[in-house]
């Protein structure tokens, strides 16, 4: 039923999700990742989805997982249940509770992961798939060495900071890779193996930059214009500006 | 946005709900709208949107938790339909 790339796509993506990753293990990994989904049945957030202003309610969020730290907690519920809504001010107080900035992207990638592959099949009809088995290892803590700040609350590898030392993040147009650098693309960049692990998903789910821009040929069982307005409806509903 | 205007994309209407319906509460407006797409543009079609779908349920998350700035070629050439449909309101709610 699914497509051959896009299966292989989301089996490597969720097997990802439970490797040990840049700052998280694979066992903290797979707990944001039970975070996520439960975070739709949290009361809290879904007072504060439906409030005026979510500063406006006070409270605790109902957690499944009490080893995450209330700010990842916080990170977690707030950005699956109401992302639209979340200003640098927000992020800076995650940041005073102790969070750092690389372990924040990488928190924000398997939320994306997770977010994007439920959505998916349960838009599709098909079956929710159970979370990986946590495998055993350490982080690696690799930080690029030129990531610097200034175009959004994190730092960011820019294509031309990339060094021999940083993973295949973007490679010129034609390599495989072929992402050329736009704001969304860096987002992740801070934390290379996150970007690659929510990249690497999305152009199965999505397209990649070359066949986005590609209106001679169509490359899904959809058109450009039909998954553009698909891709504009998702952005409005979610309150996405960007 | 408001569902009132037409599209001008084939199978526009379909298309919309599904999204619609797949970020909504509603299981039995899904499976409705699931059928929807199916029925006018085929199984295959089904797979690509619900993807689609899926894909932008996760990327506008990538977009907000990040602070990401839209670029400004990309600002100056989407100001008037920004205006038009009143988006900057979603920079107002950001707290």
């Amino acid at each position: 039923m699914i497509r051959n790339d896009l299966a292989d796509a989301q089996a490597r993506a969720w097997q990802r999700l439970a490797a040990p990753g840049t700052w998280w293990t694979g066992a903290e990994r797979v707990a944001i990742a039970a975070e996520t989904r439960h975070a739709r049945d949290c009361p809290l957030c879904a007072q504060r989805a439906v409030a005026l202003s979510p500063l406006a309610v006070a409270g605790a969020h109902v957690r499944l997982d009490s080893s995450l730290s209330d700010a990842a907690a916080e990170a977690i519920h707030r950005i699956r249940t109401d992302p639209g809504r979340l200003g640098e001010s927000w992020f800076l107080r995650l940041r005073e509770a102790g969070m750092s900035e690389e372990a924040y992207v990488e928190l924000v990638a398997v939320v994306a992961v997770v977010t994007a592959v439920d959505t998916f099949r349960r838009a599709a009809g098909l079956e929710r798939l159970a979370l990986p088995v946590p495998q055993d290892g350490a982080p690696s803590q690799y930080r690029p060495r030129n990531a610097r700040a200034g175009l959004c609350w994190v730092a960011t590898l820019a294509p031309e900071d990339v060094t021999p030392d940083d993973p295949d993040l973007y490679r010129a147009h034609p390599g495989p890779r072929e992402r050329y650098g736009a704001n969304i693309q860096r987002a992740l960049s801070l934390v290379p193996h996150s970007m690659i692990h929510w990249w690497d998903l999305l152009e199965a789910m999505y397209q990649s930059s070359r066949e986005m821009r590609d209106f001679a040929r169509e490359y899904r069982a959809v058109t450009h214009p039909q998954i553009e307005l698909l891709a504009a409806r998702v952005a409005a509903l979610n309150r996405c500006e960007y | 946005m408001d569902g009132a205007t037409a599209t001008g994309v084939p199978g526009g209407a379909a298309l919309l709900a599904l999204a619609d319906a797949a970020l909504g509460p509603d299981a039995a407006a899904l499976v409705q709208a699931r059928a929807a797409v199916r029925a006018s543009l085929g199984l295959a079609a089904l797979i690509d949107t619900t993807a689609v779908i899926g894909a932008f349920d996760g990327i506008t998350r990538v977009a907000d938790a990040i602070g990401i700035p839209l670029e400004p070629p990309k600002a100056e050439q989407a100001a008037d339909f920004f205006a038009a449909l009143g988006i900057g309101r979603f920079r107002e709610a950001k707290v």
